[in-house]
């Protein structure tokens, strides 16, 4: 019944055991020819009990804000918003963990879609380039051959499945499809595809367009499951995956040496209690040589100008007056609404 | 029991009757107007012509003039053209020699300037001819080969030929830059170069981080309507811009620059800043900018107002060397440009500290970057070969038109790739809609891609472009329309849970009645123990 939408179980554990990896710097990196870098993160739930989805998305959305790519390049997709519920005890913030350290929403959050607005309509067209005429540039994935995208989805997945807004589902073979249309209209370098949901793994399995390296919090038949719970909110606050991907992500910084390989990493079946699936065959670098600032930073080229033009003439461009003074003769302008021109000379 | 069994009979008959119109109805009628109704609506596509792209004309003619002293040494430099572009895919001249005449002849003899030679040359020849370049024979150079802002290039003699042909390829026609548009991968033109558009917004932003401290006098919305308005009006033909200027406050970035002592500088040190921390004053520059927010394509052009507590700024290399150049600057390929202007130690000295930004500096560096970022590449250094530097805000006349072939090509090639991607994805993905209005972009878009070709083969650049430009716009219009994902929700693995519950209970008592509908048909008793 794979129609069927099944719900995830979640297991809530008081205590989390800290892990370390060892780093290691690799040589020499491979060169990757991107020259911009874009994001688009989605939280496809709706309703307070998903709290943990906007933490999710909002924990990568400060990750990749802090490591540089503006906000003109992040697609911000939140179906719910979680800081003005009126069950939030602590209006205007969302945590990721309960002992506050992190507020996520920080203090400049721009969601590109929100609401009702995140349907998997607007998902494709945002993806395929296909939106309607009149929508803004902020609203657009901008991207050319030479960009890499960061994709991060999380909600409720089913096998071969992810649920929108508790109404509507993309199904894999869309995803990939519209990955393919990208990926023909020369709109991608790379993808990072990262989706943290129930038998995650699962959406990413018919891909077939090239230079994507997938990843996703757990194998088909696994369910993800969240971290823990804050009792001031009553509700789970963040999914295991995303919180051992945070954890890596605050130790990242522009200038880092960590590869992708860490990333992959990052949350082993001991945390997780979900085996973290990864897909690289169609990805054409070794990860362990891709440094996690190719998709998670903004890497944008900087070219020294030393060859200013020593301009002889100073130009005048024939204007094009534009008058912008109305035909109207004699001015007419309003008396002050207190009139204290009469009452001048007594003051004085 | 004859009546009974008359009776029965006419019953069955009946009966038989009636489900052989339900089968006739659904198998007959419904199954055919089901298949019909639901078929993806896709307009016939001329796939055969996509398909052959590869066969239309892909040279672009050029005039190509040559002017020199004797019949031998114009024979011989046509013979050393034609040879070094036999190859090039790109490029096709069309040579026609002649002998200068002997009153042209005198007057180059005569002029000591090579800019009045020019102008002699242009009294006799029409200069302003786009596509049309002259080579020039004139003795008394001082170099091999000589190439101003004109169409026109000087060489000396006949051993200047090599010179000639390799100024051609590298300087005039770019035949690197124009091959590269075709090629699968990116090179550093087409990298840095803003894709092709119908228009650009070009923005010039003063960013004052201290304007409690710091007088600026710098009047931006003068300087960008006479200089890059200037410098966009010779490009207006290509796309429209808009020019907009604006400032920029208390914009506070941590340049993590280090003190370093300086002898040459007045104040005995200048303040260093990494080569790599630049990247993230573009980020922040964006965040207060807001130019993504337009509809357009932006251009960004930053001046940078260095506080006097960190003046002057110097920009390090990786390697700790310190830029030479005579303003502070780096770009940003796609992007723009940003310019930092330091204010000197008289100028934060005073009480109240004032800065006039050196308008002509800044601004002829804001357009040395907005060059690549339009399409004209920087010309790299030729030995022995005379490239006058250019003084004057405007495009060499050459350069126009090679940014003129480039763009065409570009936006040919570009609209080749869509149609063929897009007619490729409609065999892989089924469910893609195929509405009239986009057919209708697609056959315009083919259309103007033969035609296209054609005039770049026949050297008639300027009705190209257009043409190229309508081939680019439809093409997008087509794979960008929004009414190709009409059928998003209706994928076709879904199909089977939408029909089976809708067509099962009907279809399933229709199929069992064929056996016996085909056995009453023929004849035969439908049932034999009622009979017996």
């Amino acid at each position: 019944m794979w129609w069927l939408h099944i719900g995830c179980i979640f297991i809530s554990l008081s205590t989390f055991t800290p892990y370390s990896l060892g780093v290691e710097i690799p040589e020499k990196f491979q060169k990757s020819n991107h020259t911009n870098n874009w994001a688009v993160l989605v939280d496809t739930s709706r309703f307070w009990f998903n709290y943990r989805h906007v933490a999710n998305v909002l924990s990568i959305y400060r990750s990749v804000k802090r490591l540089g790519i503006p906000d003109s390049q992040i697609i911000l997709m939140i179906s719910d918003d979680m800081a003005c519920n009126p069950r939030n005890p602590r209006p205007a913030t969302i945590f990721n963990n309960a002992h506050e350290q992190i507020n996520v929403y920080g203090d400049d959050v721009e969601v590109d879609y929100r609401g009702y607005e995140v349907s998997v309509e607007n998902f494709i067209r945002l993806l395929t380039g296909r939106v309607p005429p009149d929508t803004p540039r902020s609203k657009q994935l901008l991207t050319d051959e030479g960009s890499n995208i960061l994709i991060y989805l999380t909600g409720h997945g089913g096998d071969g499945f992810l649920k929108f807004q508790d109404s509507e589902e993309v199904t894999s073979q869309e995803l990939a499809d519209a990955l393919e249309q990208m990926w023909q209209k020369r709109r991608y370098n790379e993808i990072f595809f990262i989706i943290d949901t129930c038998q995650a793994s699962s959406m990413y399995e018919k891909f077939y367009s090239p230079n994507i390296l997938a990843t996703a919090s757990s194998l088909v038949g696994e369910d993800s499951l969240s971290h823990h719970v804050d009792s001031a909110i009553g509700v789970y606050i963040i999914d295991r995956y995303t919180y051992y991907v945070l954890e890596f992500l605050e130790n990242v910084h522009t200038n880092s040496q960590k590869t992708m390989t860490e990333f992959l990493a990052v949350c082993p079946k001991s945390a997780c209690l979900s085996t973290v699936g990864v897909r690289r065959d169609l990805f054409k670098r070794d990860p362990s040589k891709v440094p996690i600032t190719d998709f998670f930073g903004s890497v944008r080229p900087v070219v020294i100008t030393t060859n200013t033009i020593d301009i002889m003439d100073i130009p005048k461009r024939k204007k094009t007056e534009i008058e912008n003074r109305t035909k109207v003769l004699e001015k007419r302008k309003y008396l002050p609404q207190f009139p204290m021109h009469l009452v001048q000379g007594s003051t004085q | 029991m004859s009546k009974h069994e008359s009776k029965t009979e006419a019953e069955e008959s009946n009966r038989m009757w009636a489900s052989a119109s339900f089968v006739g109805v659904l198998i007959i009628i419904g199954l055919p107007l089901w298949w019909k109704t639901t078929e993806v609506y896709r307009v016939a596509l001329p796939y055969d012509k996509i398909s052959s792209f590869d066969q239309l004309p892909r040279k672009v003619a050029v005039d190509l003039k040559i002017l020199a002293y004797d019949d031998v040494t114009a024979a011989d430099l046509e013979a050393l053209i034609e040879k070094a572009f036999e190859d090039s895919d790109i490029i096709k001249p069309r040579i026609q020699k002649a002998v200068l005449s002997d009153e042209l002849h005198h007057a180059l003899e005569y002029v000591a300037d090579e800019l009045d030679a020019v102008e002699e040359i242009n009294r006799a020849y029409n200069l302003t001819e786009r596509n049309c370049f002259y080579l020039v024979q004139r003795r008394n150079l001082f170099q091999h080969v000589w190439l101003g802002e004109e169409r026109v290039m000087f060489f000396r003699d006949s051993e200047a030929s090599r010179l000639v042909v390799e100024s051609l390829l590298r300087w005039v026609y770019q035949t690197s830059v124009l091959s590269g548009v075709r090629s699968e991968t990116v090179d550093a033109a087409r990298s840095t170069r803003l894709p092709p558009a119908a228009g650009y917004h070009v923005v010039l932003s003063v960013v004052h981080p201290t304007p409690d401290k710091l007088e600026v006098e710098f009047d931006a919305k003068e300087a960008v309507e006479d200089y890059i308005g200037t410098f966009v009006d010779e490009l207006s033909y290509l796309h429209n811009f808009t020019l907009k200027s604006q400032w920029l406050y208390l914009l506070d970035f941590n340049f993590q620059a280090k003190e370093v002592k300086d002898i040459n500088e007045d104040r005995g040190r200048h303040f260093s800043v990494r080569r790599d921390r630049l990247h993230l004053l573009l980020t922040s520059l964006e965040e207060r900018a807001a130019t993504h927010v337009a509809a357009l394509p932006t251009i960004n052009l930053a001046l940078y107002i260095v506080p006097c507590h960190l003046s002057p700024l110097q920009i390090y290399y990786d390697d700790d060397k310190p830029v030479q150049a005579t303003m502070q600057a780096f770009m940003s390929p796609k992007w723009g440009g940003v310019v930092f202007a330091s204010p000197s130690a008289p100028d934060c000295g005073h009480q109240h500290p004032a800065f006039h930004p050196h308008t002509r500096l800044v601004m002829g560096t804001f357009l040395a970057q907005l060059r690549p970022l339009l399409g004209i590449p920087e010309v790299d250094y030729i030995p022995d070969a005379f490239l006058v530097p250019l003084r004057s805000v405007a495009a060499r006349k050459w350069e126009v038109d090679s940014l003129v072939r480039l763009r065409t090509l570009e936006q040919i090639t570009s609209a080749q790739r869509t149609l063929q991607s897009l007619a490729q994805l409609l065999g892989e993905i089924s469910n893609i809609v195929i509405t009239d209005e986009v057919g209708a972009s697609i056959n315009s878009a083919v259309e103007s891609i033969q035609e296209a070709s054609h005039l770049l083969a026949e050297g008639d650049i300027m009705n190209a472009y257009d043409t190229s430009k309508r081939a680019y716009l439809a093409a997008e219009t087509a794979f960008m329309d929004p009414s190709l994902l009409a059928l998003l929700y209706f994928p076709d693995d879904q199909k089977y849970a939408i029909y089976i519950p809708l067509f099962l209970p009907i279809m399933f008592p229709v199929v069992l009645s064929l056996k016996n509908l085909l056995l009453w048909f023929r004849g035969k008793p439908v049932h034999k123990d009622k009979i017996e």
